[in-house]
C-alpha cells in the first residue's frame, strides 16, 4: 500500500530559488526510506516539505488519498511525525512529560490527558526501550538517550509516517547502530523516511534509498541499486569501490580507494 | 511508571491550597493598615468595605493579570526573561494612559473608558514594535528582544517625562511611573474583572499550544499547532492583561517575571499547571507586597511599584547570571 506519493515536487525557501527540483517517488507501508546525498543537496528541505513545514511551489504530495496541502494541521499531526536534527531539551521536563507532548494533536481543549494518551506514551517509551529513563530530566540525558526520547515523542503521535532528519549524525557508533535497529523494527505498520550522511549505515538498514544531488534525484531503488561506484561518483565526485555481501542483495560496504 | 495519573490529583490539591492561602492572606491584609481593624468589627467597618476590600481585591487581580501575562509572553516568545515590564509593554501602556489623562479624552470603546482603552492600545503597539524589531528572518532572537524592550522602555519613559513637563500635570501622571494601588476603588475592581477572566481563560485555553511551543516553532507546527494564529492570540491576550493592570495600578514591574519563575521551579514548565498556579501565586504575591507598601512606613505609604522594583531588579540580575552560568 502506498502511503506517500510525491510527484514533480518543487520547493524552497525563496520564490524562484527552488532547492528541491521536480522530485517524484512513492513510499509504501513498511518501507524505511533513506535519503542520502552531499551537503546542500536538498535532503532536509525535502523532509520539511513532507512534514508540512514548507509549502510546495509546484507538484503534489499525496498522503494516502489526501493532498497534503488540503489537510488541516491537527489532522496532519496524527499522520506524520517529525524528528528534527537537533531538538532542544526543555529544561524542567521529564522524559515522560516530553513524550507526552507528542499527544498534542489528540488533546481536547479543557480536559486533562486521557487514558489513551497515557497508554500511547507508555507504548512509545517501551518501543524505544527507555522505560528506565521515564522520570529523568531531559536535560541530563546523553545524546543517544535524548535521541531515543525524541523518537519516542514522535511515535506517541501514532503516525503513519515517521520523518527523521539525520537521526544518527551526531551519535557515536554504538547509538548509530542502536537507533537504526530500532527504526528498522518500528517500520512495521508505518513508514519511515530519514536522511543519512553515512552511506554504509543507510545501505545496511534502509529498505530503499534515494540519492540526491543539487535538488534532484539521481538514483532511487533498493540499496544495492543505488549504492554503486557510478552513482557515488555522480553525487560526490569520489571514486569508491563497493564490496557486495553475496549472501544478501544489500550493498554492505562502501570503501574509499 | 512515571507518567502519573495522580499528577492531576496533586494539581487539584496544589490549586486548592493556593486558593486557601490567597483567601487567608487577603483576610489578614484587610485587618492591617494605618488603622488596625479587629476581626470583630469586620462587618461594620467603613474603612474595610470602602477602602481596604477594593484595594485588596484589586491587588489580587493586578497580581493575577501581570503574572499570567508574564507566563504567556515567556511561552510565546520562548524567552524566560520576557515580562510585560521588561518588554516595554507596561511603559507603552503608561504613555497611552498619560496621553489620555492630559488630553482629558472622554470616550468609551468596548466597554473600556478612555484611560484603560488608550493604555491597551499603546501596550499592543509597544509589544508589536518590540516583536518586529527582534524578529530577524523567521527567528526571534532572545537577546535582540530584551534589548529592544529595554530601549523601548527607556524611550517611553522619556516620552512620559516630556508629557509630564509639557502638561504640568505632574501628580496624576507620576502615579503611572511609580505604580500604586492607593487609588483603588470598586469601579477599578469591576473594570479589571473582565480582563482577568478573559485573559486567564485564553491563557488556559491555549496551554497546550504554549507547551508545544516549548519545542520551537517548527516542532509546534508538526504537532498540529497553528503557530502564527496562536501566537497572535496569546500576545493580544498578554497585552490585554498587562494593559488592564497598568490602567489601574500604573507601572508595577517584575511580577510577571518573578512569579512565573518561582512557580516553574516548583511545578515544571507544563502550562496547564503553570498558568493557573502562577495566576494564584501572583495574586498572593501582590497582595503581600501591597500590604507591605502601605504598612512598613505607616502612615506614609510607599508605592508598590517601588517595592516591586527594589525586590525585582536584583532577582532579575540573579536570573540573568544563573542562565549565563548554565551556558544558555
Amino acid at each position: 500500500m502506498t502511503v506517500l506519493k510525491i510527484e514533480k515536487l518543487v520547493c524552497g525557501y525563496e520564490p524562484n530559488k527552488p532547492i528541491v527540483k521536480e522530485v517524484s517517488f512513492d513510499v509504501d507501508e513498511g518501507a524505511f526510506l533513506g535519503v542520502v546525498g552531499p551537503n546542500g543537496c536538498g535532503k532536509t528541505t525535502l523532509l520539511k516539505a513532507i512534514a508540512g513545514l514548507l509549502k510546495p511551489m509546484h507538484g503534489s504530495i499525496m498522503l494516502g488519498n489526501h493532498l497534503l496541502t488540503s489537510m488541516d494541521r491537527r489532522e496532519l499531526a496524527r499522520e506524520i511525525a517529525f524528528v528534527p536534527q537537533l531538538m532542544e531539551p526543555v529544561s524542567g521536563f521529564s522524559v515522560g512529560d516530553l513524550v507526552m507532548l507528542g499527544r498534542t494533536p489528540y488533546f481536547q481543549r479543557f480536559s486533562f490527558e486521557t487514558a489513551d494518551d497515557y497508554e500511547a506514551v507508555r507504548w512509545a517509551i517501551e518501543e524505544l526501550n527507555i522505560d528506565g529513563l521515564t522520570d529523568r530530566s531531559v536535560t541530563e540525558l546523553s545524546g543517544g538517550e535524548f535521541q531515543r526520547v525524541a523518537i519516542a515523542r514522535a511515535l506517541a503521535q501514532e503516525p503513519r509516517l515517521l520523518i527523521l532528519d539525520e537521526p544518527i549524525s551526531h551519535l557515536d557508533l554504538r547509538y548509530q547502530v542502536n537507533i537504526c535497529k530500532l527504526l528498522k523494527k518500528l517500520r512495521t505498520h508505518r513508514s519511515i523516511i530519514a536522511t543519512f550522511h553515512d552511506l554504509n549505515v543507510a545501505a545496511r538498514f534502509c529498505s530503499h534509498l534515494i540519492l540526491m544531488k543539487n535538488g534532484s534525484i539521481i538514483a532511487q531503488g533498493l540499496p544495492n541499486e543505488v549504492v554503486t561506484p557510478e552513482n557515488i561518483w555522480k553525487a560526490y565526485r569520489i571514486k569508491v569501490s563497493v564490496k557486495k555481501d553475496t549472501t544478501s542483495h544489500k550493498a554492505k560496504y562502501v570503501v574509499l580507494p | 511508571m512515571a507518567i502519573k495519573k495522580n499528577d492531576q490529583k496533586r494539581i487539584i490539591i496544589l490549586i486548592s491550597g493556593l486558593i486557601a492561602i490567597a483567601i487567608l492572606v487577603m483576610f489578614l491584609s484587610l485587618l492591617v493598615g494605618s488603622v488596625f481593624i479587629s476581626p470583630k468589627d469586620l462587618w461594620t467597618s467603613e474603612i474595610l468595605w470602602q477602602v481596604r476590600l477594593p484595594r485588596v481585591l484589586l491587588a489580587a487581580f493586578v497580581g493575577m493579570l501581570l503574572s499570567t501575562s508574564g507566563v504567556v509572553l515567556q511561552g510565546v516568545l520562548r524567552n524566560p526573561l520576557a515580562d510585560p515590564y521588561i518588554l516595554g509593554v507596561s511603559a507603552g501602556g503608561a504613555i497611552g494612559a498619560a496621553i489620555s489623562i492630559v488630553l482629558g479624552a472622554q470616550f468609551v470603546v468596548l466597554g473600556m473608558s478612555s484611560v484603560p482603552a488608550m493604555a491597551f492600545l499603546f501596550s499592543l503597539l509597544a509589544v508589536y514594535v518590540v516583536y518586529r524589531l527582534s524578529r530577524i528572518g523567521k527567528k526571534t532572537s532572545p537577546e535582540t528582544l530584551l534589548l529592544a524592550g529595554v530601549a523601548l522602555s527607556a524611550f517611553c519613559s522619556a516620552v512620559l517625562s516630556l508629557i509630564v513637563i509639557i502638561s504640568g500635570n505632574l501628580q496624576s501622571i507620576y502615579f503611572w511611573l511609580l505604580g500604586s494601588l492607593s487609588s483603588a476603588n470598586w469601579t477599578n475592581v469591576y473594570t479589571v474583572i473582565p480582563y482577568a477572566v478573559i485573559g486567564l481563560g485564553i491563557a488556559y485555553f491555549y496551554s497546550k499550544e504554549l507547551n508545544a511551543l516549548l519545542l520551537g516553532e517548527d516542532m509546534a507546527h508538526t504537532l498540529g499547532v497553528e503557530v502564527e494564529k496562536s501566537r497572535v492570540m496569546l500576545i493580544i491576550a498578554a497585552s490585554f492583561m498587562s494593559a488592564a493592570a497598568v490602567s489601574v495600578s500604573g507601572l508595577v514591574g517584575f511580577v510577571g517575571l518573578i512569579v512565573p519563575h518561582w512557580i516553574r521551579m516548583l511545578v515544571g514548565p507544563n502550562h496547564r499547571i503553570l498558568v493557573p498556579v502562577s495566576a494564584l501565586a501572583g495574586a498572593i504575591f501582590v497582595v503581600l507586597a501591597d500590604t507591605i507598601s502601605r504598612t512598613i512606613f505607616s502612615p506614609t505609604e510607599i508605592p508598590i511599584g517601588i517595592v516591586m522594583s527594589l525586590a525585582g531588579a536584583p532577582f532579575f540580575l540573579y536570573l540573568l547570571r544563573k542562565r549565563r552560568m548554565e551556558g544558555k
